[in-house]
């Protein structure tokens, strides 16, 4: 009995990271704002997340396509508010892992998952966890640009409109606002009603952004945003990252070390379906712990 | 601008609940068991449809088997072995549909001669021969012969080929069972080259790039390699266009002439025959409902109905082999 | 041995190519006759008839100008028709026998009115009917001087101050005109110039309609001559020349027809008649006798028709076709639509599937004349009578495998990543269908709705039983439904119904051959949209 009680305890202890937070919440406290990628704040102290900023929890997470692995026993934790990359070879789980977070890969039959995967303290593989909710808080850019054949501002407005908002006047704000913070408003503010097909590829990308932010999520993934993009529209991208930081959670699964390295507060390195290694971006490219790691971060593979 | 802590709170906290209560649970299952069982419904009256063609041509053909004044034993022999058929004799009918078996099988056996050798062909040109710009005009010209009406087909037949036949060729009559297995042919082809076509595409590239590697021509590869690597596509292709000419009934009945007989001697095209798609087309307009006569239609039906369903059976099996990986 | 290798493969290659080239060739002498004949029934050149048809049928034109043309080519006729009716007269002795009579009856009338006394009035009488009996006597006679001599008795009476200014005045002047004939005819020839005569008849009234002095017929058919120029000239050919059977020439005695001229002066068996001038006068006159001005009738496509499709149109057979294809899309297109969602959203591999997917296929397999039995045993049945509702349910089964086939793939083609992307915004999956899923697969569907538009239009065998006719009333449109419930034209079951079934169209190929050029119309615009939307369609996704 006793025992049983205490093993909820540590249970809750270990899905709600931020209960604590919550009730010991007081006007008095300040923390500050966390600046990961600060260069004046001291290394020892940004190494570890302090438990009530984690929104993202993965502990020995697995997942399989039917006997295949997909990813293998994943640990780490992500911070609220920070850029978090994914990095690694082809085909080692990046993707499938960032999928697994907003459940996307429900749609392929066959799959199975293992473990522990908590947003906001929700296991997401739990049986009852609000899908529905889930996807609109936890919103994805995929690789490929991949508006809807509606007009630019149906695609913006979908998302509203799927929770009910229907008054004009509400959805033009929306959609104003989510066009600006996606840094597309003052290019297709003319023509609203053109289709969405019509844009070039970096337009239809922040596009797409624009579609996520419009549901107001918590957490934008990014599977490979700019693997389709030209040098020019990839560094408009990044920049949007970089400005949409701190308002949001964003993970990108990213090929590219440079961006990685650009954009991300944080880096984790897959390999073969496990993760590697994962810490600050700055220690992790410029010391790596692992010997994978500094091959695939020189070039050696991959 | 709101201070940097409590930004940094609302990244963190949620504002729609993750966790489904039971309310949301309850209702979401329900809806999609609703939605789901719904479709399943609409998609089951293709099923309903099927059975209900099948329980209302038995049900109507049942009494012409079941008739009190003969056994059915007798009825069915005669049915299948005699090749009398004069349903509207007014005190000894007789129905013998061995000939209008023969007359289908004239035309559709005369029509697949010429139509599986022109339609493989095509179909070798489509997917190994014609350039891309080709296949792009050849493709919906195939549809349109595919799109013609049958009636369409038929009054050619009657207006155009008939005559011609009569003058040219010198025949007695024009309409007769080399012009209904003409324009059948013409008719089968688009089914024999389109799945005939996707049958020679199934087979892969590398197969024929081994063929090729190994010195071979085309019309080695095609012949030895690919076609035969194809045999299952092919011959659902074969049964389909013979589906196709069985149960087509305008060209047959307003060309094949319509005389019950098996022509004699047996190759000669040139006379009339009578198909059992246009003995129903023809007769069952002017029976009155409940006699005899009308049944012994449906029971024609019936047999045409079984024919063609294991035909369809054999052709799913084809296409499901050819769609099996062979490794 | 090389070379025996390249040549098979050159032969190879050569019989693939011309399959192919020999489907097309079929294609197009198929379609081309078909289109050319048929456009004859909206391309041609008319005649005033054809302007005189369509007011008294259609109820259209301008009335004064038609006036105009009437009085034009009437008096341009006049001759030709003077001259017919002259010669009929000797020919045809009834005419003669019974103006004759006539006049005897009037005779007596007349008497009564002048108030003579009996002894007169029976004395007059007998005169009169010995004079009449001479005079049908000489119209009876083959004999030239027995005629003249008998003639001779009747113009002895000429004199009688009694007939004169009588009402039987006029026997002696059809006397006179019956010597007349006697010089110009032989005789013995009668009864094969009235034979001969009756053909010219009936060709002078196909080209202008009833003869003067006729009454209206009662069928439309006859109470017009001909309305296209291309049917006057055929018509003209069969006024001027005689089939004659001729020895070959060669030992055997095989006759063989040699086209003879009616008024050839040696041959010709009104050669030396008086009506001889009747046949160049029309051959040459024949465009002043009926004005032809080219024309196009787009109104075939709408205007009703007259028995047979003698005249008219095919308006109600597209009206017919169209209410069919639609109201059977009405219930194909969701059960269709819904099934083909079911099969690639929900359904999964299990046993029901594959039942269901062989059924499907079975469906698609089913004969169509086995469709019109069943369209026959069980709507038809349970509704009680053929009617538009029961051909149009009969047809939406017909086609519903088309569909479901179609939609499944134009849903299968949707980009995974449009499912996705509705998915990560939070749409539940029938939302995502609904929204994002259906209208990408739009055009695909639109495309298989409208190729199986085209299929069901065609269809013929399954709507024989189930709510076609051939003949019957317009379906009057409205709310009130009850157009439901009756049978219909329809192009397809009309097309065979005018080439095999109806005896009067066969006289008017055009009318056959416009009808089926409105059908294989039809369904070739409906196959080219389908194909300019999928082309449209590719492009689009090549943009994506």
């Amino acid at each position: 009995m006793l025992l049983s009680s205490d093993k909820i305890q540590k249970k809750q202890q270990l899905l709600r990271p931020n209960m604590e937070r919550l009730s010991s919440q007081t006007a008095d406290r300040q923390p500050g704002p966390i600046r990961l990628a600060d260069p004046n704040r001291k290394p020892e102290l940004q190494q570890t997340i302090r438990p009530e900023r984690v929104i993202i929890r993965s502990k020995d997470f697995s997942f399989y396509y039917g006997s295949k692995i997909g990813v293998e026993k994943i640990t780490m934790d992500i911070e609220a508010g920070s850029v978090t990359a994914i990095i690694g070879p082809s085909g080692c789980g990046k993707s499938t892992f960032l999928r697994c977070i907003n459940r996307m890969n429900d749609l392929i039959p066959n799959t199975r998952a293992e473990g522990l995967l908590a947003v906001g303290g929700q296991n997401v593989y739990d049986k009852n966890t609000n899908l529905v909710n889930l996807r609109q808080q936890v919103g994805m850019v995929f690789q490929k640009p991949n508006p809807f054949a509606k007009s630019i501002y149906d695609n913006v407005a979908y998302g509203p409109r799927l929770q009910g908002i229907r008054r004009r006047s509400e959805l033009d704000a929306i959609v104003e606002q989510c066009l600006r913070d996606a840094a597309l408003w003052e290019e297709v503010k003319d023509d609203l009603s053109k289709s969405a097909l019509a844009l070039s590829g970096g337009q239809q990308q922040r596009l797409c952004i624009a579609r996520t932010l419009a549901n107001k999520p918590k957490i934008i993934l990014m599977d490979e945003p700019c693997s389709a993009l030209d040098p020019l529209a990839t560094a408009r991208i990044e920049d949007l990252i970089a400005a949409l930081k701190g308002t949001y959670t964003i993970v990108i699964v990213t090929h590219n070390m440079q961006q990685a390295a650009r954009v991300s507060d944080r880096t984790a390195f897959f390999c073969l379906g496990k993760l590697i290694e994962y810490g600050r971006t700055d220690v992790l490219f410029t010391n790596p712990a692992k010997k994978e790691t500094e091959d695939y971060i020189t070039g050696r593979f991959g | 601008m709101t201070t940097a802590g409590s930004q940094s709170d609302a990244a963190v906290q949620f504002t729609r609940p993750l966790r489904l209560t039971f309310r949301d649970d309850l209702s979401s299952t329900l809806l999609s068991w609703l939605v789901k069982s719904f479709l399943f419904v609409v998609t089951f009256c293709s099923v309903a449809a099927v059975l209900l063609i099948f329980v209302f041509v038995i049900r109507q053909a049942a009494p012409f088997f079941a008739e009190s004044r003969v056994s059915p034993l007798e009825r069915l022999t005669e049915f299948f072995t005699s090749r009398r058929w004069f349903p509207e004799h007014q005190a000894h009918p007789e129905y013998g549909i061995l000939a209008i078996i023969a007359g289908s099988f004239y035309v559709t056996i005369t029509s697949l001669l010429i139509a599986v050798p022109t339609g493989l062909l095509a179909a070798v040109f489509l997917s190994d021969i014609a350039s891309f710009r080709t296949r792009q005009i050849c493709k919906p010209l195939i549809e349109i012969l595919a799109a013609i009406p049958s009636v369409a087909y038929g009054v050619f037949a009657v207006m155009v080929v008939a005559p011609w036949l009569q003058k040219n060729i010198g025949f007695p009559t024009g309409t007769n069972a080399l012009n209904a297995s003409l324009i059948l042919s013409v008719m089968a082809m688009p089914t024999i080259i389109s799945v005939a076509e996707d049958a020679l595409s199934a087979v892969g590239r590398e197969i024929r790039e081994a063929s090729y590697a190994l010195g071979a021509t085309r019309a080695e590869t095609m012949l030895r390699i690919v076609i035969p690597a194809a045999h299952s596509g092919i011959l659902a292709a074969v049964i389909l266009g013979m589906m196709r000419a069985v149960g087509e009934t305008m060209v047959v009945w307003m060309a094949s002439g319509n005389a019950t007989q098996i022509p004699s001697p047996w190759w000669d095209l040139s006379q009339s025959v009578r198909t059992m798609t246009a003995t129903i087309a023809g007769e069952l307009g002017e029976v009155p409902q409940g006699t005899t006569h009308f049944h012994s239609l449906f029971a024609i039906g019936l047999v045409l109905l079984i024919f063609t369903f294991c035909l369809n059976l054999l052709s799913e099996h084809f296409i499901m082999q050819m769609k099996k990986p062979k490794r | 041995m090389t070379l025996w290798r390249q040549i098979k493969n050159t032969l190879f290659t050569a019989l693939c190519s011309g399959s192919v080239l020999f489907l097309a060739a079929t294609l197009m002498i198929f379609l081309l006759p078909m289109l050319w004949k048929g456009s004859k029934a909206v391309f041609f050149r008319k005649t005033v008839e054809f302007d005189k048809m369509q007011k008294e049928l259609f109820k259209r034109g301008h009335a004064e100008d038609l006036e105009r043309r009437t009085a034009q080519t009437n008096q341009a006729r006049q001759e030709a028709l003077a001259l017919l009716e002259h010669f009929s007269r000797g020919i045809d002795t009834a005419l003669l026998s019974r103006e004759v009579r006539s006049a005897y009856q009037q005779l007596g009338r007349h008497l009564r009115y002048l108030e003579v006394s009996d002894d007169e009035y029976a004395r007059l009488r007998e005169q009169a009917k010995d004079i009449r009996d001479a005079f049908l006597q000489a119209l009876e006679t083959t004999d030239k001087a027995e005629a003249e001599s008998l003639l001779d008795t009747v113009d002895a009476q000429q004199t009688n101050p009694r007939f004169q200014n009588s009402p039987f005045e006029v026997v002696f002047s059809l006397s006179k005109q019956y010597r007349q004939i006697l010089q110009e005819i032989d005789l013995s020839r009668r009864p094969e110039y009235a034979a001969e005569l009756d053909i010219v008849k009936t060709e002078m009234r196909n080209l202008f309609g009833p003869l003067p002095g006729e009454s209206i017929p009662p069928l439309p058919q006859d109470r017009f001559g001909a309305t296209r120029w291309d049917v006057a000239q055929r018509h003209l050919q069969y006024l001027i020349y005689q089939t004659k059977w001729v020895p070959s020439g060669k030992d055997d005695k095989r006759l063989i027809p040699k086209q003879i001229r009616r008024d050839d002066p040696e041959e010709g068996i009104f050669g030396k008649t008086e009506l001889a001038p009747l046949f160049s006068m029309v051959e040459q006159n024949l465009a002043a006798m009926l004005q032809p001005r080219p024309t196009i009738y787009w109104r075939y496509f709408l205007d009703d028709s007259t028995a047979g499709h003698y005249f008219g149109g095919v308006g109600p057979e597209v009206l017919g076709t169209l209410l069919l294809t639609v109201l059977s899309m009405c219930f194909a297109v969701p059960l269709g639509v819904l099934s083909a969602a079911y099969l690639v959203e929900y359904a999964a591999g299990g046993i029901t599937t594959r039942i269901i997917r062989t059924c499907i296929n079975t469906l698609a397999g089913v004969p169509s004349i086995v469709y019109g039995l069943f369209g026959l045993a069980f709507f038809v049945l349970l509704a009680g009578n053929p009617s538009i509702l029961s051909a149009s349910m009969t047809l939406a089964l017909l086609v519903l495998p088309v569909i479901i086939r179609a939609s499944e793939e134009a849903i299968r083609a949707v980009p995974q990543s449009y499912k996705e992307a509705s998915l990560a915004l939070g749409a539940g999956k029938f939302r995502t269908f609904l929204t994002v899923t259906l209208p990408a697969a739009g055009p695909g569907i639109l495309t298989g709705i409208i190729l199986s538009l085209s299929r069901a239009a065609g269809e013929t065998a399954p709507i024989l039983f189930a709510g076609a006719v051939a003949l019957g009333p317009i379906p009057d449109i409205g709310l009130h439904l009850k157009w439901l419930f009756q049978p219909t034209r329809a192009l397809s079951y009309g097309c065979y119904d005018i080439t095999v079934g109806d005896r009067l169209a066969m006289q008017v190929p055009h009318n056959q051959f416009g009808m089926v050029m409105t059908l294989i119309l039809l369904v070739l615009l409906l196959n080219l949209a389908a194909v300019l939307l999928r082309w449209r369609m590719s492009k689009k996704l090549q943009g994506l």
